[in-house]
């Protein structure tokens, strides 16, 4: 791996991220609704003067260019601004809330990889068998289910009939000052719902297209080679075909990423889970500008990071790729 | 001596949506050891699949070994455990195939390809199967062996990756190496030096060679003996020389006659007219009459038998009654 490659990655990384402020930045003052309204409203309505003067306090009576230029400015010295509504600055808002989204979307985006690749793999081995037909069904209504939908159903189902994992928030209360351990083992259990719930769309489709992939795979010249020379049956569908058939997984995976943090979103609702969803639901409501597009621009930062590691990794797993640019 | 390796009456059908058909009938071959048995015929006559039968490749479903027998030093591989093949494929039975660009792994080096096939038989750890396998590449002429076992098969040129492929399949001293099209997908020049390295594989080795072909040079140049397929059947088998300077049944006559020369003054290539029939369509007469030039009434009627009508065995019914 060059580290030419890295670092050109790197600066197209950082490019892509200055031009999704400004689109963001444009996109949200286009959207209807005014702070300055809302934030009246908060005090108990206003009227003309009030209005004006909380623009003025905020600086949204500037034109929006010069509101944009004082933005970009202090996003550069690291300044997401203020937040107009929790009276915090946004970073210690983030800060306090990216951990329990990261949490979520990379244990969501972990199970249904694994999950959905090893159902895809073992489908893949007898593509008419049941077993294939089976995940082939649950891919289908996986997919077509929408994330909320299943996140209640889940709530119903454990919150009343079987109440073995808890339905709402990241850590019980009483337990909040135990020890490491018993914290972890207690925001785990909190995890399992939200993770799955997030995790079931994905996973169906990386079953689907592993199955797929690893059916093509399988039908190849260099896995005639690999049973010719002897090689047991898990050999074969795992070491042989299943890195070459990872490549389009590695791809989609990379892609989904940002539909994962949007998905995080609405599952953190669902399970008042405490984490940057909730928060940017909150300020998208509110017409807080700033708290709304530093959400965006974290979100944006783990999906730019996210297609760098895909990259990455795409070298890693087939070598006919290292050496390209 | 019994032969090494015995086929006997096998019979390999596949289910097709034209219902079953007979992709094998009652093949027997014989091979033995240090020998190279040379089989040709046109695609789609049954070679590959006697030499994936013999390996227990057959794709199944569709496919199915419906009778006779496969014998390895007398043990009947159609009658073994899936565990028990797995054991003999790569250690007694190796194959080569056809296609050097795509029959290697692209995501993993040379040098491990062959060192997974060295530790899947020999209790050996990954330093010393390694070891062995830059050894193997040195041994079939590859250049730099060190260097290039740890290249992916996407830097080798084909020539290189066929060797790759011998060097594999030796790694372990099979006793029995099926060659199937080994040179087809490779230059004239580097097809000559590839037989060399076979002829001296199984000098050094002692392998019993089977040379799937539809080449009579490469027959030729390598094989002892010779069985002509056509349509699933074995149609004439004798001594290389036999079949060459004295082909009895009309399609080895053809096959034969087709082969270009230089210098005769020939001004046209030949060819057998038409194509082997569909397996589905093959009715009781003999599979060539069709296409064949001594056709009676008797080659649409019977199948004729593969028995020696006074030079060597051919299955032919002109032959048999001295038509030709």
């Amino acid at each position: 791996m060059s580290a030419s490659f890295l670092f050109r990655r790197l600066v197209y990384g950082l490019v892509l991220m200055l031009g999704v402020v400004v689109l963001n930045f444009i996109l949200i003052r286009l959207a209807p609704g005014d702070p300055a309204v809302v934030i009246a409203g908060e005090m108990g309505g206003g009227d003309a003067a009030l209005l004006d003067a909380i623009r003025a306090q905020y600086g949204l009576d500037k034109p929006l260019l010069t509101q944009l230029g004082i933005y970009l400015g202090s996003i550069l010295q690291g300044d997401l601004g203020q937040s107009f509504f929790f009276n915090q600055p946004v970073a210690t808002l983030i800060g306090n809330r990216i951990g329990p989204t990261i949490l979520l979307v990379l244990s969501a985006q972990v199970l249904s990889i694994l999950l959905g690749v090893f159902l895809g793999v073992i489908a893949a081995r007898k593509p008419n068998g049941v077993l294939s037909g089976v995940v082939s069904v649950v891919a289908t209504v996986g997919y077509a289910v929408p994330v909320f939908w299943t996140g209640i159903m889940l709530i119903i189902l454990f919150a009343s009939v079987f109440p073995i994992f808890p339905v709402e928030g990241m850590q019980s209360v009483r337990l909040r000052d135990a020890g490491l351990w018993v914290r972890s083992v207690d925001i785990a259990h909190h995890l399992v719902l939200p993770a799955f719930t997030l995790a079931l769309i994905y996973l169906a489709q990386y079953a689907r297209l592993s199955r797929a992939s690893m059916l093509d795979v399988l039908g190849s010249d260099y896995i005639r080679t690999a049973r010719a020379k002897g090689a047991p049956e898990h050999s074969i569908l795992f070491k042989h075909a299943l890195r070459n058939a990872s490549l389009p997984i590695l791809t989609v995976a990379g892609l989904q990423f940002g539909n994962l943090i949007s998905g995080a979103l609405l599952v953190e609702t669902v399970f008042n889970w405490p984490g940057m969803g909730r928060l940017a639901f909150e300020s998208i409501l509110r017409r807080d500008y700033p708290t709304v597009l530093g959400v965006l621009f974290f979100a944006s930062a783990m999906v730019v990071v996210a297609n760098l590691l895909t990259d990455l990794s795409y070298r890693l797993a087939d070598p006919r790729l290292r050496g390209k640019t | 001596m019994s032969a090494l390796l015995e086929i006997e009456n096998l019979r390999v059908a596949f289910n097709t949506r034209h219902g079953e058909v007979t992709a094998l009938d009652s093949v027997s071959l014989t091979v033995n050891a240090g020998e190279t048995l040379g089989v040709v015929g046109e695609s789609g006559c049954g070679k590959s699949i006697t030499a994936l039968s013999v390996m227990g490749l057959i794709p199944s479903p569709p496919g199915r070994i419906a009778g006779g027998a496969i014998r390895l030093a007398g043990e009947d591989l159609t009658r073994v455990s899936e565990a028990r093949m797995r054991a003999l494929r790569g250690a007694e039975l190796a194959m080569i195939f056809q296609e050097p660009m795509t029959s290697l792994n692209p995501v993993f080096t040379v040098g491990d390809q062959i060192a997974e096939a060295i530790m899947l038989h020999q209790k050996v750890g990954h330093a010393q199967a390694f070891r062995d396998a830059v050894a193997l590449l040195d041994r079939v002429g590859i250049p730099s062996p060190d260097r290039r076992a740890r290249d992916y098969p996407h830097q080798l040129s084909g020539g290189m990756r066929q060797r790759v492929m011998i060097a594999m399949a030796v790694s372990c001293r099979p006793r029995v190496l099926i060659a199937d099209e080994p040179t087809t997908a490779l230059d004239v020049t580097v097809q000559a030096q590839i037989f060399d390295l076979l002829n001296e594989i199984q000098r050094d080795f002692g392998a019993a060679i089977i040379l799937i072909t539809h080449d009579m040079g490469a027959i030729s140049e390598m094989a002892d003996r010779v069985a002509v397929m056509y349509a699933g059947r074995v149609i004439e088998e004798a001594d290389a020389d036999d079949v060459l300077d004295h082909p009895q049944h009309p399609y080895t006559r053809g096959l034969i006659s087709c082969i270009p020369a230089l210098g005769k003054g020939d001004t046209e290539l030949r060819e057998i007219p038409g194509v082997v029939p569909p397996l589905h369509r093959l009715g009781a007469g003999c599979a060539f009459a069709e296409r064949c030039a001594h056709r009676n009434g008797r080659c649409d009627s019977g199948k004729p038998l593969l028995v020696n009508h006074g030079h060597h065995p051919a299955a032919c019914h002109a032959v048999q009654e001295g038509r030709i």
